[in-house]
């Protein structure tokens, strides 16, 4: 588990991170969403003991990071945002190198590093390190930090410099690593790169956590304001069910009823599919509006 | 106390690869080692040269006593005297490049924040950075050692175990002078915002120690310090212009026309010797001044221990007035140039000390 526990830091008189109180169970995958500066980094940073809190601490499996920091290092893998490497070595060369940190045996070590080459998709690559492209070495920092084979991995903006298939790539590899019951903190400004991975999220915004909790219960959206739009279009001539749900603000039918634009206060595609199904109808698409979504979270935001 | 986590070794094997496969390193060793080498065989045949010289003469005294014998013995340590000086003007550029980039390098690269994301304490990764330079260090003068040594047999010289043990103080002042200046550059690498400035203030260091320092000892510094040589009375200035005038040629002693030596008595002895005394001291307090000045340059303190133990290991068999005699054994010799030799100690301790408090005292962002 992750805890916060007032977690403060001020530089010059700026509060970076002020007075974050979170915990993270095990076996979540959490996203640190917020925009530039909001204190994601600096989080982090203390999280992993490269910068010391002004006031607070953070823990992790009961271990505080400004006392045990070794310990704490062993259980985590962690990968920067500006993630950089040793340019005149290879990739597996600069693997190597981390690893024996770790104190992993030479065969251990070679095991695992062709594994975790292949699990990234440098197994070929044979330049040094210096000649990458900020996707490789995105790439080869998502390696980087499973070296220790972690029970918790924090990536910060993992998905920033990576190319659409680095991207897939990405989401396969949290996926597998959810799917090991390890813990993965992921931050983000990218609001639907989080929502494709995590499975609960916490808000920061001018260094104070605004909105915190699981993804689907962050997404209802406050009773009166405005929803996500919910679009569908059926398959068939037949006109579209009517939808009782008291999730639904509004239901604009369109095209004889084989298109209907959906405002809810929440994410109901589940209960909009499974309408339309069991009134004998196929559905050609259904679809959440992202930008409303995107619109809602960041009213969240407070924007300096 | 904590316990170490085993990193060191790892992080110092690292620092010595790189050091020895970097190409500023490899391009600064190598150019020394050309040009030290050459030297070393050009010296060499010098003291061949020198050396047979003497011994030729050594053969004539024996034969004809009358004849004059050699005042010195050529010294194989003489040998050195080249190389000395391009470990003082290119030694200092070779611990610089080893030094200057160590911390900016890796902030720049944003490996520094991966680094210590691991299971390291911060000492030993500035601690294995100064033992990795100190193994890359070694592995270069051992090679230049080597070399000299092999080139050495090659001639059919074998120094005895006096001449082995200062080749030894040669090697050991070298790698001092070195790894202070790499311990100033590593300094300025910890508080530098990026290798260009970390590289600037070395290399102003640099030249400020090895160049400006010597000036500023002898000159404005020294003239503050010390003020202005003592003058004679004018007194004893007129008389003397008298006693030129008058007894031109005879103020000492001269010869007279009987073959009798006359000798003049100075009336104001005890002013002359007064004024002596005085400037004598103030000379001194003058050489005590630049040596303290010159304990701050490593350049100056190799400088002052390579010579020492070059030129002592002339011998001047005959003719030496036992007033002028000195202690030219290995041991009297060290104890002649401890000051410097501490000074060449606590220099990069200083500076490397600061770098440990700066480096890991760093805000990683």
């Amino acid at each position: 588990m992750i805890e916060f526990d007032q977690l403060t830091k001020e530089y010059n008189g700026i509060m970076a991170v002020d007075d974050l109180c979170l915990e993270i169970p095990d076996g979540e995958v959490f996203g640190l969403l917020g925009p530039n500066g909001s204190g994601k980094s600096t989080t982090i940073l203390m999280l992993i003991g490269l910068i010391e809190p002004t006031e607070g601490r953070c823990l992790i499996d009961g271990v505080e990071v400004a006392k045990n920091p070794i310990e704490v290092k062993q259980r985590i893998g962690y990968m920067p945002e500006d993630v950089g490497f040793y340019g005149t070595l290879t990739a597996d060369q600069n693997l190597d190198f981390f690893a024996r940190l770790h104190g992993m045996a030479k065969t251990d070590r070679e095991e695992r590093i062709n594994e975790l080459l292949a699990l990234v998709g440098l197994e070929d690559v044979e330049k040094k390190v210096g000649g990458y492209s900020k996707g490789m070495r995105q790439r080869l920092g998502i390696a980087n930090a499973l070296i220790n084979d972690p029970a918790i991995v924090i990536l910060d903006e993992p998905t920033a410099n990576l190319d659409p298939q680095g991207v897939a790539d990405y989401r396969r590899i949290i996926k597998e690593i959810a799917e090991q019951g390890k813990t993965v903190l992921v931050s983000s400004h990218i609001l639907s790169e989080v929502s494709r991975v995590c499975t609960s999220i916490g808000i920061l915004s001018q260094g104070r956590l605004v909105a915190t909790g699981r993804w689907e219960d962050l997404a209802r959206i406050p009773e009166g304001s405005t929803s996500g739009e919910i679009r569908i279009n059926v398959r068939t001539r037949e006109a579209m069910p009517e939808f009782s749900n008291p999730e639904i603000i509004s239901v604009e039918y369109k095209d004889d009823r084989r298109e209907a634009c959906i405002l809810s206060h929440s994410d109901i595609r589940d209960y909009i599919s499974d309408t339309v199904q069991n009134a004998g109808t196929g559905i050609r698409e259904l679809s959440l509006d992202r930008d409303s979504l995107e619109d809602f979270i960041l009213s969240y935001y407070q924007e300096p | 106390m904590h316990m170490k986590s085993g990193a060191l070794k790892v992080i110092a094997h690292k620092e010595i690869l790189d050091h020895v496969r970097s190409r500023k390193f490899l391009l600064i060793f190598g150019i020394f080692l050309i040009i030290s080498m050459a030297g070393l065989v050009g010296g060499l045949i010098e003291y061949q040269e020198q050396l047979d010289s003497y011994n030729d003469r050594l053969s004539v005294v024996s034969e004809d006593e009358m004849s004059y014998a050699p005042y010195w013995k050529p010294s194989l340590l003489t040998i050195f005297y080249q190389i000395s000086m391009l470990v003082i003007s290119l030694g200092g550029a070779l611990g610089i490049a080893m030094g200057f980039d160590l911390i900016t390098k890796e902030k720049e690269s944003k490996s520094l924040k991966i680094l210590l994301s691991n299971p390291i304490y911060r000492d030993e990764v500035i601690n294995g950075k100064a033992l990795g330079a100190i193994g890359a260090l070694l592995i270069a003068l051992g090679i230049v050692a080597i070399i000299s040594l092999a080139i050495m047999l090659i001639f059919g010289i074998v120094p005895d175990a006096d001449q082995f043990g200062r080749m030894l103080i040669f090697g050991a002042a070298a790698f001092l002078m070195i790894f202070s200046y790499f311990a100033i550059s590593l300094f300025m690498s910890t508080i530098s915002s990026d290798s260009g400035n970390a590289l600037i203030y070395s290399l102003i260091i640099l030249i400020f120690l090895s160049t400006l320092l010597p000036v500023f000892a002898y000159g404005p510094v020294m003239n503050l310090v010390a003020g202005v040589p003592p003058e004679p009375p004018e007194s004893l200035m007129k008389e003397n212009m008298e006693l030129v005038i008058s007894t031109s040629g005879t103020i000492v002693s001269s010869e007279d026309g009987s073959g009798e030596y006359v000798e003049y008595i100075d009336p104001n002895q005890e002013e002359w010797d007064k004024f002596s005394e005085k400037s004598q001291a103030y000379w001194e307090k003058r050489q005590a001044i630049s040596d303290t000045i010159g304990l701050i340059s490593p350049s100056g303190n190799f400088q002052k221990i390579t010579m020492e133990v070059i030129t002592s290991a002339s011998v001047m068999p005959m003719y030496m007035d036992e007033e002028f005699e000195k202690d030219t054994s290995l041991g009297g010799i060290l104890s002649d140039l401890l000051q410097n030799i501490i000074a060449l100690l606590v220099i990069p301790a200083i500076f490397f000390g600061a770098a440990y408090v700066r480096f890991m005292r760093l805000d990683i962002r």
